[in-house]
């Protein structure tokens, strides 16, 4: 009892400290602000009626596909003036200076090598350019793809996720005879029922993984501040190190309310879905499980690996390979999205360390939940999670301690089994 | 006088190697026991151990006679040797965090904790943040961390390390009254003539051994022993032949002359031999300090005295 009452003393503190501290506050409205603006832009200032003025846009192409280009432009009916130009890319910033509504699209061996296309923009460009300019991704990511020596039904196959139209969707899972059983790119009903949840899920989990990688922050800089001797003067160091994963939870978990009063109104008011309707649905409880498990996987582990470390930025190549797990699913994410009953799929639902991720990501995207899989995933998560909470518990109580020095893999290794 | 901390038999070993062996002392209310030692001797391994923050390979550690297996972290107070305080909260958060970790009532805590401020020159200081507090007033801040809870038992690892003499004092006159309302107080330390004027007992310690144990008084009778500083050339072996005299050190023109432990001064002034060549000559009592410097740098003055008391 006392024990759990000096847990709860811990995270009340973390939570307080936190909150008092501006950093947090920053972080915590400008993760928000920052979601909105990049995926809310091109849907709130992407209608072609709001911004009527036309934008020049040269076109400096040395891979010949300007007329490509120049169709799909004319199909969506930018206000685009398109021309060609050779003018060299050094001298852009001084035609720029004096011209008004006009960019310049470079399209170089750097669509292909890096996917990226330098687009250089006057004054008095709108807002709405830069929505419009996704339009040209279609296009130029055929191009890249053709160069990768894909087949032109492997092209199809991808190109068309990038193409909302259910109806071309269709059609391809009719012509690829059944190779690839899901409804890629088309959102249907059903689908939203399914990524609403996921996609709140996903928000919890990012939020809350993040929060934990601030764990790992606290825990090294316990060691910093040599104040652990003290506080461990009052309580056990398992008392300390729930105390933090729980307190570090409870932020993570402001963050989300945060979010959502930020974004969920505005998703409302701009998308045209029921958002609310589809993501009170029973199988939320399931998605939200499966986050916080996700959640308690990395904190544990940050927390352990927090407790080796005397400084962040001197962090070895050890530590720093486990700081990189929380992104491991975003292996994934392209395999699982093309197919999500595939062989990695599958592996990367068995994997705890991307399983909360890939089951996320998967069940967003799936009509029919694999059950078994599931139950076996998640056995295997909390499992791992009481395995992980054992071993940092055993690594949080010497490196803790350790003032000012790094902790090997080969002390840590000894820890473990002390 | 009721015994708060018995400490008996503790051993701790790293890696094979013996840290401390055979470490027994108990600490009583009211009274100030001192842990010296040189630098590495043991001090802060004993204390780590009592804390519970390590765990010894021998021997066993009881509070108020109590046997029961948990340290009753709540009636103790601790200074640890490495320490420091959260960097980005304000002085008084981070001091009710600490009652609060105790238990300790927190209106009451508020109370104590800004009257101790005002005790330290820290009067106003409760609203700055931990970062902005010099080296100095962050000790104190430790210091009145350690004590807001009015712990019964008070343990302080080099309170005074990073001190400037007037924090030093002050240091010194709370402990000093903490101890006076009852508190039981064991701190460690290498400065020996803080511990001098201070210490009710004292444990010194060398190589995770114990080299004396005893009370203030009792140690000073039994091993500070009289010592005659005679400056001017004189042959080493004529002052070796000497009566009464133990040992000899020289250094150019001065010898110090290391008296046996029943001498009697006036008497043996007397008898010095009239051809010495004085030019000054003082006799007065090894200090503690010296016997400190002895132990660390392993000259073997107090084995000798060790030996004769024996």
């Amino acid at each position: 009892m006392r024990s759990v009452r000096n847990t709860m003393k811990v995270a009340r503190w973390e939570v307080k400290r936190n909150i008092k501290n501006k950093s947090y506050i920053i972080g915590l409205f400008l993760t928000p602000a920052i979601f909105l603006f990049f995926f809310m832009a091109p849907t709130i200032f992407g209608g072609s009626d709001d911004d009527s003025s036309t934008t020049t846009v040269f076109v400096q192409d040395q891979l010949g596909v300007y007329e490509m280009l120049e169709e799909t432009v004319n199909q969506a009916e930018f206000p685009w003036d398109m021309q060609q130009t050779d003018i060299a890319e050094s001298e852009i910033g001084s035609a720029l200076a004096d011209a008004e509504n006009t960019a310049y699209v470079i399209l170089d061996d750097r669509v292909a090598e890096s996917g990226t296309v330098p687009v250089y923009t006057s004054e008095g460009v709108g807002q709405s350019f830069s929505g419009q300019l996704q339009a040209l991704a279609g296009p130029l990511q055929a191009l890249q793809l053709q160069q990768l020596g894909l087949s032109e039904e492997e092209m199809a196959a991808v190109t068309q996720g990038v193409n909302f139209q259910e109806t071309t969707a269709e059609e391809l899972a009719a012509g690829d005879g059944g190779t690839t059983e899901t409804s890629e790119g088309g959102i249907s009903g059903m689908m939203l029922e399914r990524l609403v949840p996921g996609a709140f899920a996903g928000i919890i989990m990012l939020s809350i993984v993040f929060s934990g990688m601030a764990i790992f922050q606290s825990a090294s800089q316990e060691k910093k501040d040599k104040i652990a001797e003290i506080i461990l003067s009052s309580l056990t160091p398992n008392e300390l190190m729930q105390g933090k994963i729980i307190g570090y939870f409870l932020l993570g978990l402001i963050q989300v309310a945060v979010f959502i009063a930020v974004v969920l109104p505005l998703a409302i008011w701009r998308l045209d879905i029921p958002v609310l309707e589809y993501l009170f649905v029973p199988e939320l409880i399931l998605l939200v499980g499966i986050a916080i498990l996700g959640y308690l996987l990395f904190a544990t582990i940050f927390v352990g690996i927090g407790a080796t470390m005397a400084d962040i930025s001197t962090a070895g190549n050890f530590q720093g390979m486990v700081m990189m797990l929380p992104f491991l699913p975003f292996i994934f994410i392209g395999p699982v999205l093309s197919n999500p009953t595939g062989l990695m799929a599958q592996v990367g639902t068995y994997i705890p360390f991307t399983s909360p991720g890939v089951i996320l990501l998967r069940l967003a995207t799936m009509e029919e939940w694999p059950w078994i899989e599931i139950v076996i995933a998640l056995a295997i998560l909390v499992v791992s999670v009481w395995i992980f909470m054992k071993l940092a518990g055993k690594i949080f109580k010497t490196g803790i301690l350790m003032y000012g020095k790094n902790a090997t893999p080969g002390e840590i290794w000894k820890w473990i089994r002390a | 006088m009721e015994t708060m901390l018995a400490v008996e038999g503790l051993g701790k070993s790293f890696k094979n190697k013996e840290i401390i062996s055979d470490i027994t002392f108990d600490v009583r209310k009211g009274e100030i026991m001192a842990i010296l030692g040189p630098n590495g001797a043991g001090k802060s391994t004993t204390i780590r151990n009592i804390m519970g923050i390590m765990y010894p390979d021998a021997g066993t550690i009881t509070f108020q006679n109590n046997a029961a297996q948990e340290i009753p972290r709540h009636k103790i107070g601790y200074l640890p040797e490495e320490r420091g305080l959260y960097k980005n909260v304000k002085v008084m958060d981070i001091l009710l965090y600490l009652a609060e970790l105790k238990d300790y009532p927190l209106d009451k805590a508020r109370e104590r904790a800004l009257e101790y401020l005002k005790k330290f020159d820290l009067e106003g200081k409760e609203k700055v943040s931990v970062e902005e507090l010099s080296k100095g007033m962050g000790q104190k801040v430790q210091f009145i961390a350690s004590i807001i809870h009015e712990p019964e038992l008070l343990i302080l690892d080099e309170p005074f390390s990073g001190l400037d003499p007037v924090s030093q004092e002050l240091f010194k006159k709370e402990i000093r009254l903490l101890a006076e309302k009852g508190t039981a107080i064991l701190l460690s330390s290498h400065q020996m003539n803080l511990v001098e004027e201070m210490a009710d007992r004292l444990f010194l310690i060398h190589r995770g051994q114990k080299v004396i144990y005893g009370t203030m008084d009792d140690v000073k009778t039994e091993y500070a022993n009289f010592k005659c500083t005679i400056r001017g050339r004189n042959e080493r072996a004529e002052l070796e032949r000497l009566p009464e005299v133990q040992r000899v050190e020289q250094e150019e023109d001065r010898s110090i002359l290391y008296l046996s432990k029943d001498v009697q001064p006036s008497v043996w002034l007397k008898n010095l031999p009239d051809h010495l060549v004085i030019q000054e000559l003082s006799i007065d009592r090894i200090s503690l300090h010296e016997i400190f410097i002895d132990i660390a740098t392993d000259k073997n003055m107090l084995k000798e005295a060790g030996e004769i008391s024996a």
